[in-house]
């Protein structure tokens, strides 16, 4: 089994013409005021089945204060579609603070990539479309993986720090 | 370049404010006003909002009740009362005439349609969702930051708090700039004007919303003269 599942990811690793584009989008990314502080991938029921961090500039959470903050997070992106004052609306796209934002996908599945950047970042569509790829392809496409369940793949965080590094670009 | 696309599509979408919410420190909703907003909250259950918050929202029967009710000399406020040719300083909910010659009454909109929610609860999910996001922020970020807007596909919802704990909340059009500056301006503006500095205004007595004609006039003039607004 075991020997099954590394055998895989080695050759889901080998198709990886797309790893250097995603390289190349990370090193655009100015040091100063651009950071990626985590990243969150919510389950279509709300649980958190993937969560890490990047850069620091934000408090560093249990992994139970995560799964309490993305379980909100889920019940909120449902309310806010319902309280549009103009026609039907989708649920919160981008919600700020003072000093950072939170940028989340929700894809047709109900799975919600969510990115927490520094305000002033303008890649966060860009950078969660790109999770959103490297999720079909090292999760979804990984027969040892359970729907719904938390993310535990090799392959899948690779890419992952290939796509963000060290949430600064460098 | 996505900042660049976004700031060229402000320029020829017309963008307008939706709706404006004000909550006291005790969560409960004192104020509320609209203007363009084609998806309507039914109004509030009966004793679910406050008297004096909106009169476009109140619950259809205590409007009936009220009014009424409203002749006689038991209540001081009834010597300001519009009847009298002087102009209300505070709206008991029984005096007001919706055609007072302060408020330009809105043109009536093409196409109005249901949120499918009573007023209240619409406020309360308000609330309940900026508590939480603040709440979010404030555990995220590891220090005392505040919570600022939100946007969807269809609107923005903007948040500002006074020290004292009174809530502005604007609904707006997904692509203008933070409003925020608005929020502090209707807070330093109309509302110290016409609701700290008007005595009859009862502040934090959960039992009263803040509504008066001078304030709601005041706001929709400061709103009215915005460049998001249309």
């Amino acid at each position: 089994m075991k020997a099954w599942v590394t055998t895989w990811t080695r050759l889901s690793e080998t198709n990886n013409s797309k790893l250097q584009k995603s390289i190349t989008t990370g090193t655009r990314r100015s040091l100063y005021n651009m950071a990626i502080f985590g990243l969150w991938v919510i389950n279509k029921a709300g649980g958190l089945v993937y969560q890490r961090n990047f850069a620091d500039g934000l408090a560093q959470l249990t992994s139970n204060e995560y799964l309490v903050l993305a379980g909100t997070l889920h019940g909120i992106h449902a309310i806010t579609s319902r309280l549009s004052p103009m026609g039907s609306s989708s649920g919160a796209q981008v919600i700020e603070g003072e000093t950072f934002k939170i940028t989340i996908l929700l894809t047709a599945t109900g799975t919600k990539f969510v990115l927490l950047t520094s305000l002033t970042d303008t890649s966060a569509d860009a950078i969660l479309q790109k999770v959103y790829e490297i999720y079909a392809d090292a999760v979804m496409k990984n027969p040892f993986h359970t729907p719904e369940m938390p993310i535990r793949s090799e392959g899948f965080d690779t890419r992952i720090t290939a796509l963000i590094g060290n949430g600064l670009g460098a | 370049m996505d900042r660049v696309l976004r700031n060229s599509s402000t320029l020829t979408r017309t963008m307008t404010i939706h709706s404006l919410y004000i909550y006291d420190r005790h969560c409960i909703c004192i104020y509320y006003q609209d203007w363009h907003r084609t998806r309507r909250p039914k109004p509030a259950v009966e004793g679910g909002i406050l008297p004096a918050v909106s009169q476009a929202v109140a619950p259809p029967s205590t409007l009936a009740t009220t009014s009424g009710q409203a002749s006689g000399f038991t209540s001081p406020r009834d010597t300001l009362s519009s009847g009298s040719g002087i102009v209300v300083a505070v709206n008991d909910m029984s005096a007001q005439s919706p055609m007072t010659p302060l408020l330009q009454t809105p043109a009536p909109p093409i196409a109005l349609s249901s949120t499918g929610l009573a007023f209240d609860e619409e406020a309360k999910l308000v609330y309940g969702v900026i508590l939480s996001l603040r709440n979010m922020i404030k555990k995220l970020s590891g220090r005392d930051e505040q919570f600022v807007n939100y946007r969807t596909s269809a609107y923005k919802l903007h948040l500002y708090e006074t020290p004292s704990g009174y809530k502005f909340v604007m609904l707006s059009d997904p692509n203008t700039d933070s409003l925020r500056f608005v929020l502090r301006q209707i807070y330093v503006g109309p509302f110290l004007e016409y609701v700290v500095r008007n005595p009859l205004v009862k502040m934090d007595s959960r039992e009263h919303g803040i509504d008066n004609e001078y304030f709601r006039a005041s706001i929709d003039r400061l709103v009215r003269g915005l460049s998001v607004f249309p």
